[in-house]
């Protein structure tokens, strides 16, 4: 293991009912990487998104986060230091737009009510929503609700931040506020595994692009050279479809 | 000395049975709530193992399957065999054993219409599963159990008239003793004690249905 890896990824298995999915998997990240994964429907890549915090728990195979291991043993620990950002958003639905990035923060890692509230408006101001600190999560819009989830997990201070496919339950219309919100934690080198749809923010934002197919690691590359001469013809033509639809 | 008199004078005794109705109640309600709750959430996030999950299920059939009055009777006079338990303690028992089944199901659907989302969402962040239930879990199937839990609270206050079965000295059976001690009048003792019960229920209903307005999510379920 490469001791300047943030997150290490090392040959990750999954089947489900002996079907396999993910079928051995490795990549890491350094401190600030943007990694996009891209792949059509099927190929493994949310699988792969949620084994690295043990969502789904992997058959087999190792991920290292700053060198610790993760483990059942201290999977809430790891995860408290891996930000999730899910596809439906999963607000608490009962909470304010405050609490819910206020509550992990005061409840997981510790924090002081006054310290959890001053991160969380900050946050909240970050992502573009500091006047929509007292509404509840079913006044706001999708992609208003999308931010407010990428405050919360930023708000728990994380060393990596996984992003699964965030802007695909999102009206075309409110896709561009969340892609900007990640393109800005990007250059401000946050450190992102992203899954997702959106070739714009992958060209423009990833420092690598990796393509699955079938629980494969096909290709991976710059943006340039994945977007501009990929080896793989499979690659070619997924990024074709892909240019043309998108 | 003609009825209305007769109610006016022994409208106390009428009260003090309305009196016991409520600690029944209250104490039935609360045996359920707490044994209802806790089946609840061994049945959600307990153990999956026969061994632990098999009792449950019994226990919920058993005491949903049997009719009040049948419970009050074998709580009753089938206990009273082993130990010495008053009547009151005995519609305590049987009445809350029972009210654990139903409240039991009532949790267990509020609990279950939290999308699992949250749950993941919580444990994502890295809430244990102890604290995702208690701060996000909770909180939200509580909201959903209120309705529901209002219409077990109006069930119960009607059945702890069926108290009177097994000697219970609660408001169904003063009002017996003053229709025995006049001779007649069981429409209008009735209708008085009818209309405490309606009272009690309503009032009842009316904090609860303020309890849950209190707790609504601005924007949600509307």
């Amino acid at each position: 293991m490469a001791d300047d890896l943030i997150l290490d990824v090392q040959d990750v298995k999954k089947a489900y009912d002996g079907l396999e999915v993910l079928k051995g998997i490795s990549f890491g990240l350094r401190k600030g990487d943007t990694k996009v994964l891209i792949g059509p429907s099927g190929s493994g890549k949310s699988t792969l998104l949620r084994c690295i915090n043990h969502l789904t728990v992997p058959d087999a195979g190792r991920i290292y986060l700053n060198g610790h291991e993760v483990l059942d043993d201290n999977i809430d620990a790891m995860r408290a230091r891996m930000g999730f950002v899910f596809q439906d958003f999963n607000l608490f639905s009962h909470l304010s737009v405050l609490d819910n990035v206020r509550i992990c923060q005061i409840k997981v890692n510790g924090a002081t009510k006054e310290a959890a509230t001053q991160r969380a408006k900050r946050e909240l101001e970050r992502v573009g929503l500091g006047d929509k600190a007292d509404a509840y999560p079913a006044e706001l819009s999708g992609g208003q609700q999308q931010r407010v989830s990428i405050a919360r997990a930023l708000a728990m201070d994380p060393d990596v931040l996984l992003f699964d496919e965030p802007t695909s339950a999102l009206d075309p219309e409110l896709t561009g506020e969340v892609v900007r919100v990640m393109q800005q934690l990007a250059a401000e080198g946050m450190t992102m595994v992203v899954v997702t749809h959106e070739m714009s923010f992958a060209r423009q934002a990833a420092d690598e692009i990796i393509f699955m197919e079938n629980g494969h690691i096909v290709e991976q590359g710059t943006p340039d050279a994945m977007f501009t001469d990929s080896v793989h013809e499979r690659t070619r033509a997924f990024l074709n479809v892909i240019a043309e639809h998108g | 000395m003609d009825i209305y008199d007769v109610l006016l004078r022994d409208f106390p005794f009428l009260l003090k049975g309305l009196g016991v109705a409520i600690v029944l109640l209250a104490a039935l309600l609360a045996i359920g709530f707490l044994l209802g709750m806790a089946i609840c959430l061994i049945t959600l996030y307990g153990p999956k193992t026969r061994l632990v999950q098999w009792p449950l299920v019994v226990y919920e059939r058993v005491f949903r399957g049997v009719p009040i009055i049948i419970m009050l009777f074998i709580f009753f006079y089938g206990l009273s065999g082993i130990a010495d338990i008053p009547a009151f303690t005995a519609a305590i028992l049987a009445m809350g054993l029972r009210s654990a089944a139903y409240q039991s199901q009532i949790f267990r659907s509020a609990f279950q219409s939290v999308p699992a989302g949250q749950m993941m969402a919580a444990r994502a962040m890295g809430m244990s599963k102890v604290k995702a239930i208690r701060h996000i879990i909770f909180p939200q199937a509580a909201r959903h159990a209120i309705g529901p839990w209002t219409n077990e609270f109006s069930s119960e206050i009607k059945e702890t008239s069926l108290a009177y079965v097994i000697g219970v000295v609660e408001l169904t059976r003063q009002a017996h003793y003053i229709i025995t001690s006049t001779q007649g009048n069981v429409l209008t003792v009735f209708a008085v004690v009818a209309l405490l019960y309606f009272i009690l229920n309503r009032a009842g209903n009316s904090l609860l249905y303020a309890f849950e307005r209190k707790l609504a999510v601005p924007g949600f379920e509307k």
